[in-house]
């Protein structure tokens, strides 16, 4: 990955004309920005078409049994996503993963969540698959046995069963554009300005480090730039030294943008209340989408219905080719090349795939 | 349905899939069309269900850097949807590659021809290297040719990011042919070098019609380079007898390029040789080879739909362009015109598309993760090399997943 120092203050909407960055050019910016409100509507009415689907298989099951459940909003479902993805950081250090890996796996989580609702898929299992994807991505790939192995009452399969779906929400864009990083790159960058105060400048650095990662729990990423979000980190590790930086850049104007990022960082980067998670999460047991559980009616009823059309589909494929192979029986006389129906019908569906 | 598997649906409709091309052991290629507009496109379906470890590490290098890369000389990579626990790429669709073309012994190449191709595939090179992307598997058959011409890079299941310093890569990558000398010996920590050596090697082939350094092992392959190359003096390459898998492997003089190549121009001559610089800071980097002297120099490089193309086309050059673009001296055909005489009969043209996964196997195979290197004579390390692999390959492919290396250590001291 490149070492991003340009600082972009442009809206999507906005693209330069004529000539695109890098980053410009890079699924994150086109895809994974929003604004503020973008952002809070998106959660809305995705928490909303969730809640009434699920309501409606409520009712298909056993009609008024949904009038007493009390489903979660959209802020409680990100207060719940928000308490696993502060669990991303310690399995990483549990097996050592760069930080890398860490921070693609965080991304990952909460780009999930703008596609899917924690009542659907519950976090715990989604952020332990994101962070396995995550280790394939950011090239540090482990066996899944070694995975599981390490992780209480962990299965293959609890893992597995989601990559596709994660990978499917994440619409397959892995590519993930780091603070961090950019971080790095303007610190190289500070150093190579005539006046930058040497003795202090790793500390700094390191400071300015500890407030990207806090950034990691807050929205920053789906908002601002990479580079946005390392320069807040400079500024609130030494205001100074971010505007030395900016003045030399000839950007001053971008200390004015970044104000709320920093607040941001500040204010949203601590961890969410247990007690109050642990109540979402209790609730969660009760609303949560029962065509997802394992064994329950509806899940049976869909699975069920999933068969009948597979089958169906079968027949009428094998009903297709039968009427070929008649048809052209008069003409093949080969019959000891002849594929049997079976083998004939099997190649066909694996094709319709 | 959830939103997610309804995008996806939608997804799938998009595409019709008409033929089977082609079957490996991990993808199927079909090739289909675009429901709306009815143009051919190729979809490579990857069984994935049938992973132990879930999406399989080519995929995911695939579907990660085709995602974000859009340049003219790179495959364009239109769709990617699910089926079932199939994963499916939705490929532009591509007539032919390089190396059916460079055998099609019908075919007469000028020096503007492949002038006209390694200018495309630089330029498809630097974009991926401007984006900190190494490729890793440059070839002729990864040089995939458009109906119009243009060229365009495939096969990204072996690419990856540069990796940070002092963070290591595997060396086990690179088709044999085209893997440059540090590679053999061992280097864990390259950089885009390693694909320019591979551009030089194309270079070479699509002048002498034949694989320039057809090593038949890894250790015959660094005395192929050093037989045509000449062995590296300390001069030449710094440290390198320090690399981790440096073995002496004799002495070789320096013959001239120039007697292999004997039709090629000067300029060409010197891009040719800055390929090949044994030290990997010294090679040629894809940005500066095509502000090389060679490309600004007559004949200008052939236009992409003027290229020689399989199929009953050779003939139909007429003379005039071919008097234009070449000093034609057909009494002693210089390599660079005219492929040598066909040792073997060259393959019937078959229509063919970006199938990395369905190829058929070309003699020095793709090394595939679990390194299945011949273990060198005399390893002078005090741990035997086979087990130094095993252990390796416990944990990732480019090194250990529980490495503890600092960050401030390794970018700390860089200013």
């Amino acid at each position: 990955m490149p070492v991003p120092t340009e600082v972009s203050t442009e809206t999507p909407e906005s693209p330069k004309r004529g000539q695109t960055t890098l980053y410009e050019a890079s699924t994150q910016f086109r895809n994974w920005r929003f604004s503020r409100s973008q952002l809070s509507k998106t959660r809305q009415s995705l928490n909303e078409a969730a809640v009434e689907a699920i309501r409606d298989t409520f009712e298909a099951d056993s009609p008024g049994s949904s009038s007493d459940i009390s489903f979660l909003n959209a802020d409680e479902e990100r207060l719940l996503v928000k308490l696993y993805i502060t669990k991303i950081p310690q399995l990483c250090s549990h097996f050592g993963f760069p930080e890398e890996v860490e921070a693609t796996a965080t991304s990952y989580l909460k780009r999930f969540y703008l596609k899917n609702t924690v009542m659907d898929w519950h976090p715990k299992n989604v952020m332990l698959t994101a962070l396995f994807l995550a280790t394939k991505t950011a090239n540090q790939p482990i066996p899944i046995d070694v995975y599981t192995s390490r992780i209480p009452k962990t299965s293959a399969s609890d893992v597995l069963d989601l990559e596709f779906l994660v990978a499917q929400s994440l619409g397959f864009e892995f590519t993930v554009w780091h603070a961090y990083r950019a971080l790095w790159g303007i610190w190289l960058d500070i150093q190579s300005l005539p006046d930058y105060p040497k003795d202090s400048i790793a500390e700094i650095y390191n400071s300015a480090k500890i407030h990207v990662r806090a950034a990691r729990l807050t929205d920053a990423e789906l908002i601002y730039t990479p580079s946005q979000i390392a320069l807040a980190a400079f500024s609130l590790a030494s205001p100074n030294i971010a505007a030395l930086w900016t003045h030399a850049k000839s950007s001053d104007s971008i200390l004015q943008i970044i104000e709320p990022l920093k607040q941001m960082i500040l204010q949203d980067s601590r961890a969410p209340d247990v007690e109050t998670v642990r109540d979402i999460d209790r609730r969660l047991k009760l609303c949560k989408n029962p065509e997802k559980v394992v064994g329950s009616k509806v899940y049976l009823a869909k699975k069920a219905e999933e068969d009948r059309i597979a089958a169906e589909k079968r027949r009428k494929k094998a009903d297709e080719i039968r009427k070929a192979m008649e048809e052209n029986d008069p003409f093949n006389e080969d019959t000891a090349n002849k594929k049997t129906l079976d083998d004939a019908v099997n190649e066909a569906l694996e094709d319709d795939d | 349905m959830d939103a997610v598997e309804k995008a996806n649906y939608e997804r799938q409709r998009r595409w019709a899939k008409e033929k089977k091309i082609g079957e490996g052991t991990y993808a199927v290629v079909y090739k289909g069309r675009e429901v709306k507009t009815g143009r051919k496109i190729a979809i490579k379906k990857i069984k994935v269900g049938a992973m132990k470890d879930g999406m399989d590490m080519s995929a995911i290098r695939e579907v990660k850097f085709l995602r974000e890369l859009r340049h003219q000389n790179v495959i364009d990579l239109l769709d990617v949807f699910s089926s079932k626990t199939n994963l499916n790429l939705v490929l532009e669709w591509l007539e032919t590659d390089l190396e059916m073309i460079i055998k099609d012994r019908s075919l007469v190449f000028l020096p503007a021809d492949i002038k006209s191709w390694i200018a495309m595939t630089l330029r498809g090179l630097e974009f991926c290297h401007r984006n900190s992307i190494l490729h890793r598997d440059l070839k002729p058959n990864n040089l995939l040719i458009a109906a119009n011409g243009q060229l365009k890079i495939a096969d990204f299941g072996l690419a990856r990011d540069i990796a940070d310093p002092g963070y290591k890569m595997t060396c086990q990558v690179i088709t044999r042919w085209y893997r440059p000398p540090e590679l053999l010996f061992g280097a864990r920590y390259y950089s885009t070098a390693v694909d320019m050596w591979s551009v030089g090697c194309i270079f070479a082939e699509l002048i002498l019609r034949i694989p320039y350094l057809p090593g038949e092992s890894d250790m015959d392959q660094l005395k192929t380079i050093f037989r045509a190359l000449g062995t590296p003096t300390e001069e030449d390459w710094p440290c390198h007898t320090k690399l981790p898998d440096y073995v002496p492997v004799g002495q070789f003089p320096k013959p001239p390029m120039r007697d292999l190549f004997t039709a090629a121009t000067a300029d060409c001559l010197n891009l040719l040789s800055k390929f090949f610089l044994y030290e990997p800071r010294k090679r040629i980097s894809a940005r500066a080879a095509l502000s090389h002297p060679y490309f600004f120099a007559l004949p200008n490089p052939t236009h992409p739909s003027k290229l020689p193309k399989i199929s009953t086309q050779s003939s139909t050059r007429t003379l005039e362009e071919v008097d234009g673009n070449v000093d034609l001296d057909l009494d002693s055909p210089g390599p660079s015109v005219k492929a040598p005489a066909p040792a073997k009969k060259a393959p019937a043209p078959v229509t063919k598309v970006s199938t990395p996964a369905v190829k058929a196997p070309t003699p020095p195979s793709k090394p595939s993760p679990p390194p299945v290197k011949p273990s060198p004579p005399a390893a002078t390390a005090p741990v035997p090399r086979k087990l130094k692999r095993k252990l390796s390959s416990v944990s990732s492919e480019d090194g250990s997943y529980c490495r503890k290396l600092d960050f401030m250590k390794t970018g700390g001291t860089r200013t």
